[in-house]
C-alpha cells in the first residue's frame, strides 16, 4: 500500500497539493482524473522524490520514501514514467533501456537478464536497439519510456498520462502493456487526461481537484457518476462516447463548474 | 600547391590543440549550464607551473601533463564541490560571473608569484621540424597534437563505454531523466567538472611550449573557446572538434594567403554567418527547452 498524508508541496509560488490523503492500494491500478493544473502530475513527482513535500508524508508499505531523492525511492521499487520527454535523445534505444538498470549496474549478469525480457516483452527495443530515441514517434517513445522502467521491476509503477499524443494502435498496446505488467504484481498509479480510457483501465478512480482528493471510488463507479460523466466523459453515463477533443475541453473547463453549478452547465 | 597542403596540416595541427581545450569547456556546459569562463585561466596556471617546472627540472614540459592531469582533476573537483555547487540549478549569466571572479584570482596569483612578463617554455625540439614529402612539421605541434588527440580519444571512451560517461551523457541530455533512472546529478556534476578541468592540465603544458603566455593571456584564449564552442553548438564535443579544426585552418589559410591579422576576423566572421543559419550551432541540438517530468 502506497500512502500520501497531508501532503503539502508546490514550486515556491504556494502550494499546488493543499494536504492530499491518498491511499493506493497494493496490485490495483488506480487512475487519478481531474482537471487541468489540479496536480495531477505534482502528485506523482512528490511519490517519485523529484519534488520534496513542504509537509506531509509519503510510506510504501509503512517505509518513508519521502525522504529519499529520486535515486532512493527507486532503489524501494517506485519507478516513474513522467508526462514527457523522458528519454535520452542522443542515445540509442539500447543505451536508454540499459540505463534504466542504471541502479543495477554492478550486476552485469542481472542487467542482461533484464534487458533481454524487457526486449521479448517489448518488440520496439530489440527492433529499433540501435536508433537514436530521438527518432521515435511518440507512441513508440511511450513504450520505451515504460521498457526502461520494467528494467528495474519495479513494485509500483507510476505513469503520467500514457496517451498523451497516442495514435489509437500505440494506445492500445500502451494500455494492454500496463495491464499486463499490472498482471505481473505491479501496482499501477495512473493519471490521465483522457479519462474514459483511464477509468477503463483502472480498478481505482480518483478525482483531483485543487490538490485535493474531490472524489474517490471503484474505477466502474467513477465512470457511472453523473457528475464525473459531465464533467469529464462530456456528458451522461450512458450516452454515447464523446470525442477525445470534447473530452479535453470538459476538463479544461472543470474548475469554473466546481464552485457548485455544475447541474447548469446542462 | 605544396604550399597550401602545407598550411592545412598545420592547420589541423593546431585545430587538434583547440579541440582539446575546447572539450573541456563544452562538457562543463553541456552537464550543467556553466560557461566556466575560469577555462583559459586554468590553462595558463598550468602553462606556468609545467614551465617553471621545466625551467627548474628540465623535465619535457609535455610529459609533465601526465602529472598535471590527475592534479587538476583535483582542483576542478574541489572548485565545484567548494565554489560552484553553491549556484547549481541557477542561470548559466551566474555561472559567467562566479567563473569570472575565479579568473580573475588566479591572473592575480599568478601576477603576484610569476611576474607579468612573457613566458614559454622551449624544450630541444622547439625549433626541430619533421619532413614529410616536402611538408615541415615542427615537432612541438606534431607532439602537442598528438597528445590532444590522445585525450581527446580517451575521453571519448570515457563518455561512450563507462557507466560514469553514461550517466554524464544523459545528465547533459535530459536532467530529470537521469534523476529518474536514479543517477545522482550531484555527484555527476561534479565529476564532469573535474574532467573538464583536467583536461586543462594537458592542454596547458602544451601550450607552454606552442604560445607564448603571460597571466593576462587568458582573455585571449578564453574568447578563442568560447568562439569555438558557439561555432560548434554548446555542449557538443563533435562541434567542439569540428569548430576547433575550423579556426586552425581560417588562422593558417589567411596567414598562408593573406596576412596573419585577419585570421581571426575571418574565424569570427565564419561564426556570424553560420549562426544567423543555425542559431545554435553546428552540432548544437535545439535550442535546450527545460524538459519537466
Ligand atoms: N515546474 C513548475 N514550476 C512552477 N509551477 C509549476 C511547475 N509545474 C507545474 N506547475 C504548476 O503547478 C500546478 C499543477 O501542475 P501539474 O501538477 O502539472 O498539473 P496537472 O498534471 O494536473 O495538469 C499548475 O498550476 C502548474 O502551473
Ligand atoms: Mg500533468
Amino acid at each position: 500500500m502506497l500512502t500520501i498524508s497531508g501532503v503539502y508541496a508546490g514550486y515556491g509560488g504556494g502550494d499546488v497539493l493543499q494536504g492530499l490523503d491518498l491511499e493506493v492500494p497494493s496490485g490495483a491500478i488506480t487512475c487519478i482524473v481531474g482537471p487541468n493544473g489540479a496536480g495531477k502530475s505534482t502528485v506523482l513527482r512528490v511519490v517519485s522524490g523529484l519534488l520534496k513535500p513542504r509537509l506531509g508524508t509519503v510510506e510504501l508499505d509503512g517505509v518513508r520514501l519521502d525522504q529519499f531523492g529520486t535515486a532512493g525511492v527507486l532503489g524501494k521499487g517506485v519507478a516513474q514514467v513522467p508526462q514527457s520527454q523522458a528519454l535520452f535523445p542522443q542515445m540509442t534505444i539500447r543505451e536508454n533501456v540499459l540505463l534504466g538498470g542504471y541502479t543495477l549496474r554492478r550486476d552485469k549478469q542481472l542487467l542482461t537478464k533484464r534487458y533481454d525480457r524487457v526486449a521479448e516483452l517489448i518488440p520496439i527495443v530489440a527492433e529499433r536497439s540501435n536508433d537514436k530515441a530521438g527518432n521515435l514517434s511518440g507512441g513508440q517513445r511511450r513504450m520505451v519510456e515504460i521498457a526502461r522502467c520494467l528494467m528495474v521491476e519495479p513494485s509500483v509503477l507510476l505513469l503520467d498520462e500514457p496517451s498523451l499524443g497516442l495514435d489509437p494502435i500505440s494506445l492500445t498496446g500502451v494500455s494492454q502493456l500496463v495491464k499486463d505488467a499490472n498482471a505481473g504484481g505491479t501496482t499501477v498509479l495512473l493519471v490521465e487526461q483522457n479519462v474514459r480510457l483511464g477509468l477503463s483501465m483502472a480498478t481505482h478512480g480518483v478525482v483531483l481537484e485543487g490538490g485535493r482528493v474531490a472524489l474517490e471510488a471503484a474505477a466502474g463507479d467513477l465512470m457511472a457518476n453523473p457528475e464525473v460523466a459531465e464533467l469529464y466523459l462530456g456528458g451522461a453515463p450512458s450516452k454515447a462516447p464523446a470525442a477525445a477533443g470534447s473530452t479535453a475541453a470538459a476538463a479544461g473547463s472543470a474548475p469554473a463548474a466546481r464552485s457548485g453549478d455544475a447541474s447548469t452547465k446542462r | 600547391m605544396t604550399q597550401l597542403v602545407q598550411a592545412l596540416v598545420l592547420g589541423l595541427l593546431i585545430g587538434g590543440v583547440y579541440a582539446l581545450m575546447a572539450s573541456g569547456l563544452t562538457l562543463i556546459f553541456g552537464v550543467m549550464n556553466i560557461i566556466n569562463v575560469a577555462h583559459g585561466a586554468l590553462l595558463i596556471l598550468v602553462a606556468f607551473i609545467t614551465w617553471k617546472t621545466w625551467s627548474v627540472t628540465g623535465i619535457d614540459p609535455i610529459l609533465l601533463s601526465i602529472v598535471m592531469t590527475p592534479v587538476m582533476f583535483g582542483l576542478g573537483w574541489a572548485l565545484y564541490k567548494g565554489v560552484l555547487s553553491r549556484i547549481s540549478g541557477t542561470s548559466p549569466g551566474m555561472s559567467v560571473l562566479l567563473t569570472f571572479g575565479i579568473a580573475i584570482t588566479i591572473e592575480g596569483v599568478l601576477n603576484v608569484t610569476a611576474g607579468n612578463r612573457f613566458r614559454s617554455a622551449t624544450p630541444s625540439y622547439f625549433s626541430q621540424s619533421y619532413r614529410v614529402f616536402g611538408i615541415s612539421l615542427p615537432k612541438a605541434q606534431v607532439y602537442g597534437c598528438l597528445a590532444a588527440v590522445l585525450v581527446l580519444g580517451l575521453l571519448y571512451l570515457v563518455l561512450s563505454r563507462t557507466w560514469t560517461g553514461r550517466a554524464i551523457r544523459a545528465t547533459a541530455q535530459n536532467a530529470s531523466g537521469a534523476a529518474l533512472v536514479g543517477i545522482q546529478s550531484a555527484g555527476v556534476a561534479a565529476l564532469a567538472f573535474a574532467i573538464g578541468t583536467a583536461t586543462t592540465g594537458v592542454g596547458g603544458s602544451v601550450l607552454s611550449v606552442l604560445y607564448p603566455f603571460f597571466p593576462a593571456s587568458h582573455y585571449d584564449w578564453i574568447s578563442r573557446l568560447l568562439g569555438i564552442i558557439v561555432l560548434g553548438g554548446m555542449g557538443s564535443l563533435a562541434g567542439a572538434l569540428v569548430g576547433a579544426l575550423i579556426l586552425g585552418l581560417a588562422e593558417t589559410l589567411t596567414a598562408t594567403y593573406g596576412s596573419l591579422q585577419w585570421s581571426t576576423l575571418i574565424f569570427y566572421a565564419v561564426i556570424m554567418i553560420v549562426l544567423l543559419f543555425r542559431p545554435q550551432g553546428l552540432f548544437g541540438s535545439r535550442l535546450r527547452q527545460d524538459v519537466m517530468a
